[in-house]
């Protein structure tokens, strides 16, 4: 089972590669949201701005870079699937590589934004286990809504209307508890939202884990 | 539930609610004076909107596991009255909040959490009409409405919670936990809870029965 896990995510990896203006696409992305909220905002940058700012570009760019998760599936290989590999492997393998792609997403994003907006990050071990924490969850619910939309088909808002507020309990909570280590963090004070988080994140994946095989079927 | 019992029941009870909460006594408090009567008619509302969201999963369920037509679509009126019953409790509440704190609307956990679990079910409502094939719409429907069952769950049983709320039934403010539900208001309360959640499946199962007859009408 792990190997094959390993198998789906090296196969990704590999895929994606092969195309890579799809990782550059989202680097585009990236660089010209910030730039825009440096444009728009550059006055007034205090932490509560930084921070709003950061979680909202990075919000859109987890769902852009997300979405395509089934794109290669979505036709002929769909077939080449159900016989070779189990749905609960191929969702793992997909929720991992998402994850790991998110992860560096989101470092990308908080480079850029400390290289435009200042570098506001007070406790830099916080904010990186919290970034942790929200691609987990992020790539567990945007991996299983790739999912969905890739089987529904040509509706290009579907992937934002339909994992977008399903992000929200998330990203309360991480805007909170992020905004502080921004300013100073302390881990006895925060562990409870840090454990809420990670409970969300757990049952996100719980979730996409036990449905992806019903949604999978055809 | 068979016969007509339940439905006459519902009538009953909600008729009761709306007169006597208008009617009946209720303890003068600073602040909310007689504006504590919008309990009946506000938190009720959630009540049967949790109820019905539950039927609309659990009919979820038995659609994914049978692909059964009849009741995916149950799922759907369910959650269909459900998101009914939400919105006139966002509007009675927003009536309140407007006399009380004297905003229509504020930055609060229980408000967000509310209006997020609509924008949820509003998604799930997109996500059906835009699936055109009816057994792929059974599973992909099916499956949202777990995940958004258990995020609504999160967002109106948990977070607010772990917060300060402005919002009666949290933190120290002057709201209805610590006053209300006296002899006088209690029996109100309960029946217009159970009154509502009958009315929301009676609702339900009219609109099946509807689009049913709807659907055998065109294709005669």
């Amino acid at each position: 089972m792990i190997e094959q896990i390993y198998q789906i995510v090296k196969l990704n990896f590999r895929l994606e590669w092969q195309e890579r203006q799809s990782y550059f696409s989202i680097l585009i992305y990236i660089l010209s949201s910030v730039y825009l909220s440096y444009l728009v905002f550059s006055e007034v940058i205090s932490a509560e701005t930084w921070n709003a700012f950061f979680w909202v570009i990075f919000i859109f760019s987890a769902v852009q870079a997300a979405y395509r998760s089934f794109h290669y599936e979505a036709d002929q290989r769909f077939l080449l699937y159900y016989g070779m590999v189990k749905p609960e492997n191929l969702v793992l393998g997909k929720i991992i590589y998402n994850f790991l792609y998110l992860y560096a997403t989101g470092l990308f994003t908080a480079l850029v934004f400390a290289f435009l907006m200042g570098n506001e990050i007070n406790s830099l071990g916080a904010f990186l286990f919290i970034l942790l924490l929200a691609s987990l969850g992020f790539s567990a619910i945007l991996t299983f809504v790739a999912g969905i939309s890739a089987k529904a088909s040509n509706n290009p808002a579907l992937p934002a209307i339909l994992s977008i507020p399903l992000l929200y309990p998330q990203l309360i909570s991480l805007s909170r508890v992020s905004l502080r280590s921004l300013t100073g963090f302390s881990w006895e004070v925060n562990a409870p939202l840090l454990i809420v988080l990670a409970l969300l994140s757990l049952v996100s994946l719980l979730l996409s884990f036990l449905l992806f095989p019903y949604l999978w079927r055809d | 539930m068979k016969g007509i019992w339940w439905k006459l029941l519902g009538l009953l009870l909600v008729l009761f609610s709306l007169v006597y909460g208008m009617l009946g006594p209720v303890q003068r408090l600073p602040i909310l004076n007689e504006t504590i009567r919008v309990l009946y008619y506000h938190v009720p509302m959630w009540f049967a909107m949790v109820a019905l969201m539950l039927t609309s999963l659990i009919y979820s369920l038995k659609a994914l596991n049978t692909n059964n037509f009849a009741q995916d679509s149950y799922a759907f009126e369910a959650a269909k009255t459900g998101f009914f019953l939400a919105s006139i409790g966002l509007s009675t509440g927003m009536v309140w909040a407007r006399f009380t704190w004297g905003a229509f609307w504020v930055n609060d956990p229980k408000l967000n959490g509310t209006a997020v679990t609509m924008l949820i079910y509003l998604a799930y409502f997109v996500l059906r009409n835009s699936v055109e094939d009816p057994f792929k719409r059974i599973r992909l429907a099916g499956v949202y409405n777990i995940f958004a069952f258990v995020m609504m769950i999160v967002f109106i049983g948990i977070l607010p919670r772990l917060t300060d709320s402005l919002h009666p039934g949290n933190g120290g403010n002057p709201g209805f936990n610590k006053y209300d539900l006296n002899s006088d208001m209690r029996p109100v309360f309960y029946s217009a809870v159970i009154g509502w959640i009958l009315i929301g499946l009676w609702l339900t199962n009219l609109r099946v029965r509807y689009k049913n007859l709807k659907e055998k009408h065109e294709q005669v």
